[in-house]
């Protein structure tokens, strides 16, 4: 079977499992199946299988599990979002369709991410510009100062910067692994490259600083000071910046919970929450006592206790940064065990692809992509679990939110034209291949 | 590269595994732990589907009702709220408290005992039904009690002698239960403390209310009778101090009766010293001092009555010298005790001596509509023979016939009772009556306390011992 044939199979696997899932939803909360939970399953399914058609025609040769892992977390997002706020679930709705539509610009306009390569110090601008323009213009929602306010929409800048400097990183770091991974003194018996090339570290690790102090935000501090130290390490295989990146974020971290009350509040909630249970404990205390409410099997669908008699969720932000908690609710262990399972097949096709992928430049961008898609969703879910200190980041596909989505979507845009590259050039005739180079 | 790729794709699985096994740890091995957590309200919300049974008053009127709205079931008070503090909040931030968290499982249709329906539904697995309570608070003289205590601080425990029943409880400054959730970071802070229970929880200086559990203890030991002479020279000097007559008044000669008439201090201080701190402290446990009363409410919603020191109640049997025997024989000294307290100690005497257990349960009633419970009336001390209590009892009329309680009379009924003004040393006093209706055949036993007046318990609190008892007393029928 064809990847395009293995990717519709799919589709239509999940188009059906979403479709489900929203009619039992909806039965929970009208008492009846209607046409109107069948035509909103079929819209969903639409836009997917529109999706699947583009990839059909340009990127014939892509990997073909991830639009359907994608497919499969969207509608799981979608129908708890309805499931908690009806009216939000339409919004997020349109805000799939927006993604789809700079899905399809992504994959039309750039067609193939060589060329990014190109644009790698705008791509590197445009994302530290971002970030700048978060901290100088952003409001402050949730003690994080995360979100720009602009033509009546709230965007979260942070979502697209994390792909652009993905982006920068992998070709900069292409281009230099070279000169970054020759020891040129010892310290201490410890090889080290020549001290410049240590300057994009340090770089990096005030651009993080920055963000802990200014941003407030633990979460994206620590997100993007990872995706830097695993690509550096990536690309020179030198685990010494990874130990010295990781000391770093440390200091950085310990001087922000020094300095910044916001991040030492969430921190000492993070280590005991319950004398805080009524304040700012409150909404991590309620999350696990909805997890764990869960049990095995989950209460079902649509049945799980979510909302209050006054229609409030019962934890605050249960339909952005705490929808897993409602995920965990209501579809047990097993369903949350599985939620994490597709989180990790899409993180395995992301790495697969930079594995097989024939140049430097596409396998650290596919596996910075990865490893970036990877560690946003494990710092939600341990924040929300208390495995590690709570920080507002959203869960990708499945958050509600309109720049975590779209932003999402253009990440797997970008997989999707590393995969296709790299499975042309691997088992492709001469022709295509030759196509594929006058493409870039 | 491709090795430092897959190492990191490892430890990426390895974060995602450690996710899973938290994931476990949260949902399967602590489930129960995290939802048994006093913090966790999800049980009390999930009851919020079952029709919650109401609570009626004694004429079977609706108090507490359950109105049901897009699938939950709200509390709806249709008279108003009545008796807050006793009958308490339900609420799914906070919790409940009062009668609501004590019958939750009745009120719920969880409870063991509701009948053979409910365990029909049990096995079937249906959804509990709440049954309803009825209880012996009567709405007409709840509502003249609370309405006596507009405006001031205080408390008023009205119940019936021959059987314990609660006919009125009511406590000021009160709180709306419909808008707790709301109110709750101002009613946790107010100073006035709202949300306390001063019927059940409120330990005031009894003063001289406290005098009734002296003369009981004085005439049941044989030291006294109602006619032993005693000399008042305004001043009782013991074991280097001295005890004093409230301002200071000087009586002269006078007999046990008119001590109590007029609340002579020196002549209780004597009676004391009589008794001796032994006696004196048995007779209080014979009213129930140094035990929590049993009326049925969350622990530590009923405080105990005794000598209170700096780390809470007393042992009985705690040193006092005779000089503070005197004073505690006045009701001061360490003595608090609680509105609750005092009303049963006037019950004990309109009862011959005998105090029934107090309580406020009439009936429930399933949702099937049967009655499952029934409250069944019973003795819960003897505080002193008949004859002392029959005594008692006509001291206690000239109290209100001649004496410090003049304003407690009513036309035509005999009221029997007695004041109380502790001094609270801030130029504030705590105003007490205590008393029964009618003295021969007394139907109503109550204790009405005011906080912070200027007045004595002559001057404030009988007036509204008046009132109350004068609705009680209207009513067709009482528990």
């Amino acid at each position: 079977m064809s990847r395009r044939n293995v990717e519709l199979l799919f589709l239509v696997i999940a188009g059906s499992v979403s479709t489900m899932a929203y009619v039992s939803v909806y039965a929970g909360r009208y008492g009846e199946i209607s046409r109107v939970s069948i035509i909103y399953g079929l819209v969903f399914v639409a836009i997917f299988f529109i999706l699947h058609l583009i990839v059909r025609f340009v990127l014939p040769q892509a990997d073909p599990f991830l639009l359907p892992i994608t497919a499969l977390l969207a509608a799981i997002g979608l129908t708890e979002i309805f499931r908690i706020k009806p009216a939000l679930a339409l919004v997020q709705g349109q805000w799939l369709l927006v993604g789809a539509g700079l899905f399809l610009i992504t994959v039309v306009l750039v067609r193939d991410h060589m060329r990014l390569d190109r644009y790698r110090y705008i791509m590197g601008v445009v994302g530290l510009g971002l970030l700048i323009a978060t901290i100088v213009v952003g409001t402050t929602v949730n003690g994080s100062k995360l979100w720009i306010h602009a033509f009546g929409f709230s965007i979260q800048p942070s979502e697209f910067a994390k792909l652009a400097i993905v982006i920068f990183l992998a070709g900069y770091l292409n281009d230099k692994k070279v000169l970054l991974s020759i020891p040129t003194h010892h310290v201490l018996g410890v090889p080290l490259p020549a001290t410049k090339y240590f300057g994009p570290l340090i770089v990096m690790w005030f651009l993080s600083l920055a963000m802990l102090v200014f941003m407030k935000d633990f979460g994206m501090a620590l997100l993007f000071m990872s995706i830097f130290v695993a690509l550096m390490y990536m690309a020179t295989a030198r685990i010494v910046y990874v130990v010295i990146g990781g000391g770093l974020f440390a200091a950085a971290a310990a001087i922000a919970v020094a300095i910044v009350p916001h991040i030492q509040e969430r921190f000492s909630i993070w280590l005991d929450p319950w004398p805080h249970a009524a304040t700012t404990g409150y909404q991590l205390l309620q999350s696990l006592f909805t997890i764990a409410d869960g049990g095995v099997a989950g209460a079902g669908l649509g049945r799980g206790f979510l909302l209050y008699a006054n229609r409030q969720p019962v934890v605050p932000d249960l339909q952005t940064d705490f929808i897993f908690a409602a995920i965990a609710n209501e579809m047990g262990l097993i369903g949350a065990a599985g939620v994490i399972l597709v989180y990790l097949l899409f993180m395995w096709r992301g790495f697969r692809i930079a594995v097989f992928a024939p140049d430097g430049f596409s396998k650290l961008l596919a596996a910075g992509l990865a490893f970036a898609f990877g560690l946003q969703t494990f710092i939600i879910l341990g924040g929300v679990t208390r495995l590690i200190p709570l920080t507002g980041i959203t869960l990708p596909f499945v958050s509600y939110g309109g720049s975590s989505i779209t932003a999402n979507l253009i990440l797997v845009a970008l997989l999707l034209m590393v995969s296709h590259r790299t499975n042309v050039m691997r088992e492709g005739s001469d022709l295509e291949r030759r196509r594929l180079a006058e493409r870039g | 590269m491709n090795k430092a790729i897959s190492r990191i794709f490892v430890v990426g699985v390895v974060l995602f595994v450690a996710l899973v096994v938290n994931l476990t740890w949260i949902m399967v091995v602590r489930a129960g732990w995290f939802y048994d957590r006093p913090e966790n309200k999800r049980s009390i919300a999930k009851e919020l589907k079952i029709r919650r049974g109401e609570l009626l008053g004694f004429d079977g009127s609706v108090i507490a009702g359950s109105l049901r709205r897009s699938g939950y079931y709200y509390r709806d008070y249709p008279q108003g709220t009545l008796a807050p503090q006793l009958l308490g909040y339900d609420s799914v931030r906070y919790g409940r408290s009062g009668v609501e968290q004590e019958l939750n499982d009745v009120l719920t249709g969880t409870a063991t005992d509701l009948g053979v329906q409910s365990w029909i539904d049990r096995l079937l697995g249906r959804k509990p039904k709440g049954a309803d309570v009825k209880l012996t608070l009567v709405p007409a003289v709840q509502k003249t009690a609370q309405q006596q205590l507009t405006g001031l601080k205080g408390a008023i425990v009205a119940l019936d002698p021959k059987t314990g029943a609660l006919i009125a409880s009511a406590s000021a400054p009160s709180y709306d239960p419909t808008t707790v959730e709301d109110d709750w970071a101002r009613l946790r802070v107010d100073a006035a403390s709202p949300l306390l229970n001063r019927a059940t929880q409120g330990l005031y200086a009894p003063g001289s209310a406290f005098k009734v559990v002296t003369a009981a203890g004085g005439l049941d030991y044989g030291k006294v009778t109602p006619t032993t002479e005693f000399v008042d020279t305004g001043t009782y000097v013991v074991f280097g101090g001295k005890v004093t007559n409230y301002g200071g008044a000087v009586f002269g000669a006078n007999d046990f009766t008119t001590a109590l008439t007029y609340s002579i201090n020196t002549t209780f201080a004597k009676v004391g010293n009589l008794l001796a701190r032994k006696r004196l402290e048995a007779s209080m446990q014979h009213f129930g001092f140094y035990q929590t009363p049993p009326l049925p409410l969350p622990r530590g919603e009923v405080a105990p009555s005794g000598r209170y020191g700096k780390r809470g109640l007393l042992a009985p049997d705690a040193f006092m010298d005779p000089l503070a025997v005197a004073w505690a024989a006045c009701g001061q000294e360490k003595v608090l005790a609680t509105p609750l307290q005092m009303a049963l100690a006037a019950a004990g005497v309109a009862n011959g001596g005998r105090i029934m257990k107090p309580y406020y349960l009439q009936q429930v009633t399933s949702a099937a509509g049967d009655v499952v419970q029934k409250a069944r009336p019973e003795q819960w001390l003897v505080a002193m023979k008949p004859a002392t209590a029959s005594a008692l009892n006509t001291m206690m009329q000239r109290v209100v016939n001649q004496g410090t309680g003049v304003s407690a009379a009513l036309k035509g009924i005999q009221v029997a009772g007695k004041t109380g003004t502790a001094e609270r040393g801030d130029g504030t006093n705590l105003a007490w009556f205590v008393a029964f209706a009618p003295a021969a055949d007394p139907t109503v036993a109550l204790a009405v306390v005011i906080e912070d007046t200027q007045s004595t318990g002559g001057e404030v609190a009988a007036p509204i011992a008046a009132a109350v008892l004068k609705s009680a007393l209207a009513q067709p029928a009482l528990p």
